[in-house]
């Protein structure tokens, strides 16, 4: 679905910390996985830019190794802190969505 | 350290240089143009922190894996750039706290 | 009055005399930019110069590097030093000119990958 930037903002970095909780993985990577679900319109530069936030925030862990093409690439895992946002976020998502569906029922 | 002392030849400065010329040629123009802005807007450690390095790394991957660079920022280079210095202060926020103090 | 003499006589007179060395350097054109730049930040000095100092430091360091890539000097600063110093201090106008900074980042962009593809 294209046109989600705006609702994405503030969603977008727990999908994030989401992806790099299921498997060490590297910053292309992670914008293909969330193209694959549907978010189309996500670009490099923007989980580059989460990417770069996680990291200043201290929620993971990065290795930067040889890739099989190209240069080096930065490999990313959560630490424990990242764990605990993503746990975090995850009870906020609940709150959020649990609310809004009920607010869509009562209007039925 | 001042910008001054990366123009004036210091090494690693220049090692940067080379490698943002080994970029593709849309690569180099959207990288020059995103340091040209930087440079403009100032936040305190864009010569010494990881930004511009951060952003090379960014770009030669994108470019190993053979993406048009606009693709890659999206269209809007200058949200782009924005976006990454959101959370470092410009030479300009330190100017005008010290002058509430 | 300029701008170097009135900060004379502060503690703080190396640093400026380090900043007037640099300007030096500057071909011609820049020079006379960089003075007009520099009487135009006086306007936001409250003023021991100690919080000009970095400002004028980024300011230099742009035009440093921007000679060094043989731009123009009007390629860099376009027609309105006021509002250039304005963004880089912060501000008032500061918004503004930023905002068309980003706009001509974009199009600067937008053009040379034009003209590279065509």
């Amino acid at each position: 679905m294209e046109d989600l930037t705006e609702m994405l903002k503030g969603t977008l970095e727990g999908c994030v910390l989401e992806i790099i909780a299921g498997e060490e993985t590297y910053g292309y990577a992670i914008t293909r996985r969330l193209n694959d679900l549907g978010f189309t319109d996500v670009i490099d530069g923007t989980v580059y830019t989460i990417l770069l936030r996680l990291e200043r925030n201290g929620l993971v862990q990065v290795a930067k190794r040889r890739s099989e093409v190209g240069p080096p690439r930065k490999f990313y895992t959560l630490n424990e802190a990242g764990r605990r946002e993503l746990a975090t976020f995850w009870s906020k998502w609940e709150y959020v969505s649990s609310r809004i569906d009920r607010l869509k029922e009562a209007g039925r | 350290m001042g910008i001054h002392d990366l123009i004036e030849g210091k090494r690693q400065w220049r090692a940067h240089m080379a490698r943002v010329k080994a970029l593709p040629p849309d690569y180099q123009i959207v990288y020059k143009e995103m340091q040209r802005y930087l440079f403009k807007v100032g936040p305190v450690d864009l010569t010494d922190g990881p930004l511009l390095s951060g952003i090379v790394d960014f770009f030669e991957e994108g470019a190993a894996a053979g993406r048009p660079v606009l693709k890659v920022t999206g269209r809007d280079v200058a949200a782009f750039c924005d976006e990454l210095i959101k959370d470092s202060p410009t030479y300009a926020d330190l100017f005008q706290q010290s002058l509430k103090k | 009055m300029s701008f170097w003499e009135t900060v004379t006589g502060s503690d703080l007179t190396r640093e400026w005399q380090a900043f007037a060395a640099r300007t030096e350097a500057l071909p011609a054109d820049y020079r006379a930019a960089c003075e007009e730049i520099t009487n135009n930040l006086m306007l936001y000095a409250n003023f021991s110069g100690r919080n000009l100092l970095p400002i004028v430091d980024a300011a230099l360091g742009l035009l440093e590097e921007a000679a060094a890539e043989g731009q123009s000097v009007h390629e860099v600063l376009g027609d309105d030093i006021p509002g250039f110093c304005a963004a880089l201090a912060g501000g008032e106008g500061a918004r503004t000119h930023r905002d068309r900074w980003r706009e001509q980042l974009n199009r600067n962009v937008a053009r040379k990958l034009a003209r590279l593809g065509g």
